[in-house]
């Protein structure tokens, strides 16, 4: 059973991050908490197939990630809208240098399909173009606050304009992350 | 206090024997919740002083396991909650049958 040290490491993994939202010792301490759990929920007999144990594990770090983030807020739930940054004026050089970015990737793609008309030069782009997708939703997902947009909005242009609508959320949509302490390393 | 469904569930497991103490995924299983939920409020019962939680000793039964973090209620934490519990049971009385019961899947 090769199964479960890996879900364990992937889930300490987790949980390891999470806590880096939290300030110093507390982030520690509810590291070796959250970590002192996996060994009970990745050996519990009332689940009867490993594989079942380690989405549990899974489900267990996802939760954890959820609840620090929770944690990490001074104030506990709300988020601190107060402490928002001063907008800054629409950043139009971002903007204009992620469009330029765009066009040449479209015009390096059309390029080569120009090139070599019988080649399928789209099969290498189509995975890229999904990972880039991911990429940014995941990092939407993981952000605290955007701007312009809600995350929901910057999620459907994400996904709807592949390339560009990810390159206009990393330009103008993303806010710079301005940590108040520097994360602790559990 | 604001006794939602989660909250009474941890509470009814914690009241099913006070002087236990429980560890996270024990009290994931018993009451049900996801992790994402537990933990947030056993923060919030124990910044209001109705948890305590306390380090396994080191030296325990172990067999290479690390050290657990246990929670308990403390004598206040469980007055509040069976007022809590008994009040939220007058106001809706068809949750009563199960009120005696705190086992995992007796939540509504």
């Amino acid at each position: 059973m090769t199964r479960p040290p890996q879900a364990q490491r992937v889930a300490e993994h987790l949980i390891a991050r999470a806590c880096r939202r939290l300030p110093g010792e507390a982030g520690n301490e509810r590291y070796r908490e959250w970590a002192a759990e996996l060994p009970a929920i990745l050996s519990d007999s009332d689940v009867s197939s490993g594989m079942r144990r380690s989405a549990r594990a899974l489900r267990y770090a996802a939760g954890i990630s959820r609840c620090a983030r929770r944690l990490g807020r001074p104030g506990g739930r709300p988020e601190p809208q107060a402490s928002l940054p001063a907008r800054p004026g629409f950043p139009v050089r971002r903007v204009v240098t992620g469009v330029a970015i765009y066009l040449s990737v479209v015009g390096l793609v059309a390029g080569l399909a120009a090139a070599w008309p019988g080649r399928p030069v789209l099969v290498p782009v189509l995975p890229a173009a999904a990972c880039f997708a991911a990429f940014c939703l995941a990092d939407l997902a993981r952000a605290r606050q955007v701007r312009y947009l809600p995350k929901w909005g910057w999620a459907i242009v994400c996904l709807i304009q592949i390339p560009l609508g990810g390159i206009m959320y990393l330009a103008a949509g993303k806010v710079p992350a301005a940590r108040p302490e520097p994360p602790a390393q559990p | 206090m604001k006794l939602t469904g989660p909250l009474e569930r941890v509470l009814r497991v914690f009241l099913a024997d006070p002087s236990a103490r429980r560890y996270g995924y024990d009290l994931m299983k018993a009451a049900r919740l996801p992790s994402g939920t537990l933990y947030p409020m056993l923060a919030r019962l124990h910044d209001q002083g109705l948890v305590t939680s306390e380090w396994e000793p080191s030296s325990g039964d172990a067999g290479g396991r690390p050290p657990r973090k246990y929670y308990q209620l403390t004598g206040e934490g469980i007055r509040v909650a069976r007022l809590e519990l008994a009040q939220a049971a007058d106001a809706a009385p068809r949750a009563v049958p199960g009120t005696a019961r705190p086992l995992p899947g007796s939540a509504p």
